[in-house]
C-alpha cells in the first residue's frame, strides 16, 4: 500500500526543499515515489501545496480525494483548504502558526466586528472530519534549532516517527545535509531531532509510530 | 533541487522534477547549446541549466524571448550542433514564427523543443492546447507522461531530429514539468565544444516561393516516413486486459488512468500514445480493431479523440467512441484521478461516487479565508502601487479617469484582491500595444504597466509605436532587475547573464530617450512620497510619459544581502505610539502585517523583510526598524 501525504502551506516556507529531501531519501532507500508540486506565481505568501505519494501502487502525482493518510500543513488556515484529499480518520499534522492573508487583515480594518479566524475554530472543524490531529508549534522549535526558517524540517522529523513512513532516517539525514545550504546543516539536522521528539509526545499518542532508539 | 544528481556520472537512481530529468537526459544526449526565456512551468530547465554550468562544454543564453531563443538552437543546429530549447504554452506562440519556417528548412544537428501546456492556467493566461503545433508546422511531437519518460523522450528526440533533419517538439503539461519521481541516469556521454567550418558543412536552409513549394513536398514525405517510424516507438504500448473495452490516452492522464483504473477496480486495455504527431496509425487500428468501446483521455482539445474517430471510420466502423464529443469528459480545467475515474465511469455507465468527499468538505472550509497571490514583503512593487493609487486619486479629484493596462509579471497580481485593479491584461508586452489602440478612442488617461524583462521581450516594438504615432499615455517600467515571477532570472536590465557571467546591462532609460521619449523619468519604489508626484505629472503629460520605477525585486535583493551577510533587519510597530490610522494596513496590504489582540498592527519579524516603506507611510511615525545590536 502507498502512503499519501499531502502537504501544505504558504510560499517561502520551504514546501519544495522538503519534498525534496524526502523525495531524495526514498531514491536513496530504494523506495518509489512520485510528487504533483504547485507552485508558479508569486514566491511567496500564496497557497502552495504538494502531493507526496510514496510506494508502489501509487502511479498518479496528484492524490484522488479522500486517499491521503496525512495532510500535513506548515501553516494552521491552509490546512481546511485541502480537507477533501484527507481520508475519513486520516492525520492532520499541523503547524500552530497562522499567517494571515492581507485580504483577511483589510476585513478586520474596515469591521471592527471581523474576526481573524483563530487555531481553535480550525481544530474544532477538523474534529469534524478526524480526531487524530497534531497540533505542532514547529516556529518554536524551528528557533530553538538556532534557524527561525527550520520548520519544514521539523515537520519531516514528525513525519519520520510514523510507522508508515517507511524511509530510512538515515537516508533521511543524510538527504538533509545534502539538500540544504552548507551553513544551515546542524541547525536543520538539530530541527529534525526536535521533531522527531515532539511527534513521541503528541502525534505518536494518536497512531503507530516507531519505537524511539 | 540537488544539481549532484544533475550531474553524477554514476548511473544510479535518483529522484528528480520532471524538468531536472529534461536537462538531465539533454547532457546525456551530449547537447552544446541551449537558450531560453523562463516560463512557468519550465523555468527549472533553465535553472538547472544554468546551475549546472561551467561544470559541462555548453553553451547558454537566457533569450530576451522565445523567439530568439528559438533562432540561437536553429543557428546552432544549422551548423550540427545539439541545442535545446524549452517554453511556456504561450512562449510558443511567440517563437511560432521561426517554428513554422524551421519545418519548411530543416536542421542538421539535433534540435530539440520543449513545450509545456497549462492545462488549468495555474500560471498562465490561458489554457492553451500546443499540440495543434506539431501538425500545423509538420514538427514531430513527443509527450512523456513522467520524469523518467522526459528524459528518455529528450535523448530520442535529438537522435529522431537529425535522422530526419528536423526539430522535434516535446510536449508536456505542467503536471509532468512540476512531477517529481525515481528517474534512472545513464551515463554522459560528453565531447568536446568546437567550432566548424560553415563553408565545408555544405548546407543551405533557405526557403522562399518556389523554394518553400519544393521543401513543403519533402516536409510531407517526411511525415509520412515518420509515422511510420512512430509505428515502432516504444513510446507507444498498451496494457492488455481480458475486455472489449479500451482507453486510448497519452501524457500524465496516463497516470491518472492507471489510478482510476485502480479506484475503479476495473480492467480494460489501455494503448499509452507517446508519439502524438505524426500518429502511429497502424498502432491505433491495431489497438481498436477487436474493441467494442473505446474511451479517450485526453486533457484539453479532443487532439487524439479527432483522429481516432477518423482512423475509425475505416477501421473499426462499429467502435463507440466515448470522449468530449460524449459529454464523458470536458476541454475545460486539468484532469486528475478523480476527473478520470468519473469519466471512464460516466462512459461505461458504472456506478462512482469519489467526488461526494469534495462536496462534504466544501462546508468545513467556509470559515477560511481566500489566499490570492500577492507580492512578496519587501516587493518594490507594493511602493509603486501605492505612489500610483494616490496619484491617480489626485488626477480623480481633478476629473481625470483613467484606463489600466495590465501585462504579464508579478505586477499581473494587482488585479487580485485586496487590489483589485486592472482593465485588460492579454500577454507579454501587450498592456503598451493595447495602450496605442484604445488611447485614441477613449477619454479615460491610459496607464501602461510592463517589468524590465517584459520590456525587453515584446514590449519595445509596441513603444516605439507610440513615439512614431505620437501617441498619448502613461506607461511605467517596473524595474526590478531580474524576471521575478519565473524565480529572478538575470535579463538585459541587469550586468549579468546565465550562471551570473558578465553581461552588458541595456539602459531602459536610454532606449526610451534614443527612440524619441521626452518625458522619462526614473524613481525609486520605495520613495512612496515623492513618486506621487512624479506619477502625477506623468499622467497630467500631454504626451506619451515613461516612469521606471527602479528597485530590485525583494527576493533577489535578499538574496544578495545572504551573500554579502549582511542581515535582513526587521521593522516593528511601537504600540505606546500606535494610534490606529490603520494607513499602513489600509494602502499597503503587506504580508507580513497582522492585527494583535488589541487591534493594533503588528508585523511579524519572520516575514518582515525591512524594507522600511511602511514606515516611510506611518503618520505618527511609529512603525520603527530593530535596532541591532553592534
Amino acid at each position: 500500500m502507498s502512503l499519501n501525504i499531502f502537504i501544505c502551506g504558504v510560499g517561502g516556507q520551504g514546501l519544495v526543499l522538503l519534498t525534496t529531501v524526502i523525495g531524495n531519501a526514498c531514491a536513496k532507500s530504494g523506495v518509489k515515489v512520485v510528487t504533483g508540486e504547485m507552485y508558479g506565481l508569486s514566491q511567496r505568501s500564496g497557497a502552495v501545496s504538494v502531493h507526496l505519494r510514496i510506494g508502489d501502487d501509487a502511479f498518479s502525482p496528484l492524490i484522488p480525494y479522500g486517499e491521503a493518510d496525512v495532510l500535513l500543513s506548515l501553516e494552521a488556515i491552509e490546512t481546511l483548504r485541502y480537507l477533501e484529499y484527507l481520508k475519513k480518520d486520516g492525520v492532520v499534522l499541523m503547524n500552530k502558526r497562522i499567517m494571515h492573508p492581507p485580504i483577511e487583515t483589510s476585513k478586520l480594518v474596515a469591521d471592527k466586528e471581523s474576526k481573524y479566524v483563530a487555531l481553535d475554530d480550525i481544530v474544532a472543524k477538523l474534529k469534524g472530519w478526524t480526531q487524530n490531529i497534531a497540533v505542532v508549534d514547529a516556529l518554536k522549535l524551528a528557533k530553538e534549532s538556532g534557524n527561525v526558517r527550520t520548520e519544514n524540517t521539523v515537520f519531516l522529523g514528525c513525519l519520520s516517527a510514523l510507522e508508515a513512513f517507511k524511509v530510512d532516517e538515515k537516508d533521511i539525514r543524510e538527504s538533509i545535509s545534502e539538500a540544504v545550504p552548507k551553513k544551515t546543516v546542524e541547525q536543520n539536522l538539530k530541527a529534525f531531532d526536535l521533531g522527531k521528539q515532539n511527534a513521541h509526545g503528541s502525534l505518536c499518542t494518536l497512531v503507530p509510530c516507531r519505537a524511539l532508539p | 533541487m540537488v544539481l549532484k544528481d544533475v550531474l553524477s556520472e554514476e548511473k544510479k537512481a535518483a529522484f528528480m522534477l520532471g524538468n531536472e530529468a529534461i536537462v538531465r537526459g539533454a547532457l546525456e544526449a551530449d547537447v552544446k547549446v541551449v537558450a531560453f526565456y523562463p516560463g512557468a512551468p519550465t523555468s527549472e530547465v533553465l535553472d538547472t541549466f544554468a546551475d549546472a554550468l561551467g561544470n559541462f562544454d555548453y553553451q547558454m543564453e537566457i533569450a530576451t524571448n522565445e523567439k530568439v531563443a528559438l533562432e540561437i538552437c536553429a543557428g546552432a543546429a544549422f551548423a550540427g550542433v545539439r541545442s535545446l530549447t524549452a517554453m511556456k504554452s504561450v512562449g510558443t506562440n511567440v517563437a511560432s514564427d521561426t517554428l513554422f519556417v524551421l519545418g519548411y528548412t530543416g536542421v542538421k544537428g539535433g534540435l530539440v523543443i520543449v513545450m509545456a501546456d497549462d492545462p488549468h492556467a495555474h500560471s498562465s493566461q490561458s489554457e492553451q492546447d500546443g499540440r495543434f503545433f506539431g501538425p500545423n508546422a509538420y514538427i514531430p511531437m513527443l509527450e512523456p507522461s513522467s520524469p523518467q519518460e522526459a528524459k528518455d523522450m529528450v535523448k530520442k528526440a535529438f537522435e529522431i531530429s537529425e535522422r530526419h533533419r528536423v526539430p522535434v517538439i516535446i510536449r508536456t503539461v505542467t503536471r509532468v514539468n512540476h512531477q517529481s519521481s525515481i528517474v534512472q541516469l545513464d551515463e554522459m556521454n560528453r565531447s568536446e565544444f568546437k567550432k566548424v567550418k560553415w563553408k565545408e558543412l555544405n548546407e543551405e536552409y533557405t526557403t522562399l516561393g518556389e523554394v518553400a513549394r519544393r521543401k513543403k513536398l519533402k516536409m510531407l514525405e517526411r511525415t509520412v516516413k515518420l509515422a511510420e517510424e512512430f509505428d515502432q516507438s516504444e513510446f507507444n504500448f498498451t496494457k492488455k486486459a481480458d475486455s472489449d473495452v479500451g482507453i486510448i490516452t497519452s501524457s500524465v492522464s496516463y497516470l491518472h488512468v492507471l489510478e482510476a483504473l485502480r479506484m475503479l477496480n476495473l480492467k480494460v486495455n489501455v494503448l499509452k500514445l507517446g508519439t502524438t504527431y505524426p500518429l502511429p496509425q497502424n498502432t491505433i487500428k491495431n489497438f481498436i480493431k477487436d474493441l467494442k468501446k473505446v474511451v479517450v483521455v485526453e486533457e484539453l482539445s479532443p487532439y487524439l479523440e479527432k483522429e481516432l474517430c477518423a482512423i475509425a471510420k475505416d477501421a473499426n466502423p462499429d467502435l463507440e467512441i466515448f470522449g468530449k464529443k460524449t459529454g464523458d469528459f470536458s476541454e475545460a480545467r486539468e484532469y486528475n484521478p478523480n476527473v478520470v475515474a468519473r469519466g471512464v465511469a460516466s462512459a461505461l455507465g458504472l456506478e462512482y461516487g469519489g467526488e461526494a468527499i469534495v462536496e462534504e468538505a466544501k462546508k468545513f472550509k467556509e470559515a477560511i479565508p481566500a489566499r490570492y497571490p500577492t507580492f512578496c514583503a519587501g516587493c518594490p512593487h507594493r511602493g509603486t502601487f501605492v505612489a500610483l493609487n494616490q496619484a491617480l486619486k489626485i488626477q480623480e479629484s481633478k476629473g481625470q479617469q483613467h484606463y489600466f493596462s495590465n501585462d504579464i509579471g508579478c505586477y499581473s497580481m494587482w488585479i487580485y484582491p485586496p487590489i483589485s485593479r486592472g482593465d485588460s491584461s492579454l500577454c507579454m508586452g501587450a498592456s503598451v500595444g493595447v495602450a496605442n489602440g484604445i488611447s485614441h478612442v477613449i477619454e479615460e488617461r491610459v496607464v501602461a504597466v510592463v517589468g524590465d524583462s517584459t520590456f525587453f521581450h515584446a514590449a519595445m516594438p509596441a513603444l516605439v509605436n507610440a513615439v512614431h504615432n505620437g501617441n498619448k499615455f502613461t506607461m511605467l517600467v517596473l524595474d526590478n532587475s531580474v524576471t521575478a515571477m519565473t524565480g529572478q532570472q538575470f535579463n538585459p536590465s541587469t550586468e549579468f547573464t546565465a550562471g551570473g557571467r558578465q553581461g552588458k546591462k541595456i539602459s531602459i532609460e536610454g532606449f526610451c530617450r534614443a527612440i524619441g521619449v521626452e518625458f522619462v523619468e526614473i524613481v525609486d519604489s520605495y520613495d512612496v512620497k515623492n513618486n506621487v508626484e512624479v506619477f502625477r505629472k506623468a499622467l497630467e503629460y500631454d504626451g506619451l510619459a515613461v516612469v521606471i520605477c527602479r528597485r530590485e525585486c525583494a527576493l533577489y535583493g535578499d538574496r544578495n544581502k545572504r551573500r554579502r551577510g549582511e542581515k535582513i533587519v526587521p521593522f516593528y510597530v511601537d504600540k505606546d505610539m500606535c494610534k490606529r490610522p490603520y494607513v499602513c494596513l489600509r494602502t499597503f496590504y503587506c504580508p507580513a502585517y497582522e492585527l494583535d489582540e488589541d487591534r493594533q498592527p503588528r508585523i511579524s519579524p519572520e516575514l518582515c523583510d525591512g524594507c522600511s516603506v511602511c514606515s516611510r507611510l506611518c503618520p505618527i511615525h511609529s512603525v520603527k526598524r530593530t535596532e541591532v545590536k553592534a
